[in-house]
């Protein structure tokens, strides 16, 4: 059997949901290249009006805080050294990796000038908070692909790099929280710039820190969403216990992120706040359905042990968060009596087909590489170690034909 | 960027409005000296007389056409629409590689070279300048360049060259007292108000109009030059990464510590292995 066709023996042996994902990635691949061919004014619905559309919207600004997971739970987990949570890590940082890969494809695609994406590396503009997250993502998805090829160390077995990257694992966890804490919240920077045309409701000088703050909470979220997912579809561990860590912190920065948004509205926005009944509308759905409601019910005793309950409240996390990003960056900025935009087709297909890689390659990293087999139980991590082979790995080795 | 320091002796435009004709000669002016190439436009395509309906990349400036109402009589008041090279631009701040600039002599010039197309530019702009070439597979931002080639050369800037009536040209200090001594000395024929004066920060356009400003269609922009808002929170770049970096790795450092110390006593209740003597040894170390 040729390569090709053992590639696509295994492909017909996918799941049908895995199947369509693999369509869907096809299309927005397709788009991607009718997109540089025919340009940017011919395939999309950008004008002057609106420069940015639904590729900055969702594949930048929406995207990097639903990638947030890595670094939240490589805090919690390395950090506040809770080691029982450290089977969430690998899958948050899988995650990370191809969320971050992903939106650096995003931002490549919404560019004018994609082949001239290094200038940002030579030309350097220090005022522009769209060079500090530039900066900020290459660094942090360089960090993420070091974090990665700690499960493709193991799945080819190779000791003295995997020695390394154990021993980087808490220095790379800082790094991550202190890379995140900057372009998490220079993305709120991005429309500290667009006075007076965000609307009040959203315009306010603490965007930055409301920006790291939803992160924070969405990220954790995300956790709880994908394993509870992985759980329920990919046949894996049942982590509700371990997830119940997650549910008791959740709700503080909730919590926190409500009382700096209300006291921002009330003492930091300028003029009116509630003259414009969709904005309003938009904005009361994004507080009350994705924050003021996951709090009530992440701080209920009985979300603890039942994992629907902790799937329905991350899920409505994550909702809010989406609208909050998407009023942050579009449906806020729209002035009154603006014509409207739509993303055109090929716009949606290259977001869907972003997605469905996300999807997909999680699915397919999980099948070939141990992310859930992961045993840190019987690693040393605290004390440098001579470089010999490591526990466990042969178990890695025998992981991959399941 | 000129930084911190005074604007007086850049060049800036005084566009009088209440001398402005229409008669579209800055437009014109304009499409020759920088090759633009015509559009294909219509009447009452955009709002009232004015055409093309808006500024794009085939069009830096554009003179607005305002119809009102003076004493029943319908009346038509003008302006020319430009980029109006803020003291502090908005475009110049935001952009990733600097491919916007504020030069001594007053234009903010465009280096499409470095420019990667990221259209923040146009995001920023409090006046919706910078037009982009929607037309194109690898598009370029296009703005006003205040003639800036002409400036270096001694000249005048074209559209201010063409113009018949209503734009004078000299250093920002100048244009200010020029346009505050025609609203003292005819006060019945100004507003009171020299748009540009302070918004944005002050820019190298002045206008002087004879209605008030927003019935004209002048946008209200704040006095406080725009870099300034998102130069405040990133400032704080540098401190945040210290702070965050610094407190965890302190944390993490005494979160293993217990470990460790648990481990090595673990170690010396066994007895040593020659293993746990090569990891003090290395501890040990200063
Ligand atoms: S008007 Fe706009 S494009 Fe012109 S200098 Fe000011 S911010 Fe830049
Ligand atoms: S589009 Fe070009 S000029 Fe405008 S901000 Fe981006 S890189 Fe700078
Ligand atoms: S200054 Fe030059 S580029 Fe700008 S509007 Fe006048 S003629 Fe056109």
């Amino acid at each position: 059997m040729t390569a090709a066709k053992i590639i696509i023996n295994e492909i017909k042996g996918y799941h049908r949901f895995l199947q369509a994902m693999i369509v869907l990635v096809g299309l927005g691949v397709l788009a991607s290249a009718v997109r540089f061919i025919f340009g940017l004014g011919a395939t999309t619905h950008l004008n002057d009006t609106y420069p940015w559309g639904l590729w900055i919207s969702f594949d930048v600004v929406t995207a990097v805080p639903l990638a947030a997971g890595a670094f939240t739970i490589g805090v919690v987990a390395h950090v506040f050294h809770i080691k029982k949570l450290e089977p969430l890590v690998r899958p948050a940082i899988i995650t990370g990796f191809l969320g971050y890969s992903l939106v650096c494809i995003g931002l490549l695609l919404d560019l004018g000038q994609p082949q001239r994406g290094w200038h940002t590396l030579v030309y350097w503009n220090l005022h522009s908070p769209m060079f500090e997250v530039s900066m900020c993502v290459m660094a942090y998805t360089t960090v993420l692909t070091l974090e990665f090829l700690h499960p493709v160390c193991e799945r080819f077995g190779w000791h003295v790099p995997l020695r390394l990257l154990r021993n980087l694992e808490v220095p790379f966890a800082v790094l991550a929280a202190s890379i995140s804490s900057l372009h998490q919240s220079s993305l709120g920077t991005f429309f500290l710039i667009a006075v007076d045309k965000l609307h009040n409701l959203w315009y306010n000088p603490l965007l930055p820190l409301l920006f790291i703050l939803s992160a924070i909470f969405t990220g954790l979220s995300i956790i709880i969403f994908e394993a509870t997912l992985v759980h329920r579809y990919l046949r894996q561990p049942d982590e509700t216990e371990l997830l119940q860590t997650l549910t008791k912190i959740i709700p503080w920065f909730l919590g926190l992120y409500l009382v700096v948004k209300l006291y921002a509205l009330a003492y930091l926005s300028h003029g009116p706040r509630f003259d414009r009944p969709g904005l309003t509308a938009l904005f009361l759905l994004e507080m009350v359905g994705g924050v003021v409601v996951p709090m009530v019910i992440f701080s209920l005793k009985r979300t603890r042990t039942d994992s629907s309950l902790q799937l329905r409240a991350a899920t409505l996390v994550l909702a809010g968060l989406i609208l909050n990003r998407f009023n942050v960056s579009m449906f806020g900025m729209i002035q009154k009596n603006q014509e409207i935009y739509f993303p055109s087709v090929i716009e949606s297909l290259v977001t869907l087909g972003i997605i469905a890689a996300h999807i997909l390659f999680f699915v397919l990293i999980s099948k070939y590489f141990p992310v859930f087999e992961h045993h840190p139980e019987t690693v040393d991590y605290a004390i440098p170690d001579r470089f010999h082979k490591i526990e466990g790995s042969e178990e890695g080795d025998k992981t991959v034909k399941a | 960027m000129n930084a911190g320091g005074s604007y007086e002796n850049t060049k800036a435009f005084l566009i009088d409005t209440t001398k402005c004709t229409g008669c579209r000669g800055c437009q014109v002016a304009c499409k020759q000296w920088n090759q633009l190439e015509g559009e294909k436009t219509h009447f009452f395509s955009g709002e009232g007389y004015q055409n093309p309906p808006q500024m794009s990349e085939y069009t830096f400036t554009r003179v607005k056409f305002k119809d009102y109402k003076k004493n029943g009589q319908n009346e038509f008041a003008f302006y020319k629409e430009m980029c109006m090279h803020c003291n502090e631009p908005a475009c110049a701040s935001v952009c990733p590689v600097g491919a916007l600039k504020k030069t001594a002599e007053g234009p903010v010039v465009y280096e499409a070279d470095k420019c990667i197309g990221c259209r923040f530019c146009m995001m920023a702009c409090p006046f919706g300048v910078p037009k982009y070439e929607w037309s194109k597979a690898f598009p370029l931002v296009r703005k006003c360049t205040g003639c800036y080639s002409r400036i270096k050369n001694g000249l005048h800037p074209a559209c201010a060259t063409a113009c018949p009536t209503a734009i004078t040209y000299g250093t920002r200090a100048e244009m200010i007292k020029e346009a505050e001594n025609r609203i003292k000395n005819r006060p019945q024929r100004y507003y009171p108000k020299i748009y540009g004066q302070h918004e944005a920060g002050g820019t190298g356009v002045l206008y002087l109009t004879h209605q008030p400003l927003d019935e004209l269609g002048f946008k209200p922009v704040t006095s406080r030059p725009l870099p300034s808002y998102t130069w405040q929170a990133l400032r704080m770049v540098p401190g945040i990464f210290l702070t965050v970096g610094g407190s965890l790795s302190a944390l993490s450092w005494f979160t293993h510590r217990k470990e460790r110390i648990k481990r090595e006593e673990e170690m010396l209740g066994k007895g040593r292995s020659p293993e746990a003597e090569a990891h003090e040894d290395r501890e040990e170390r200063p």
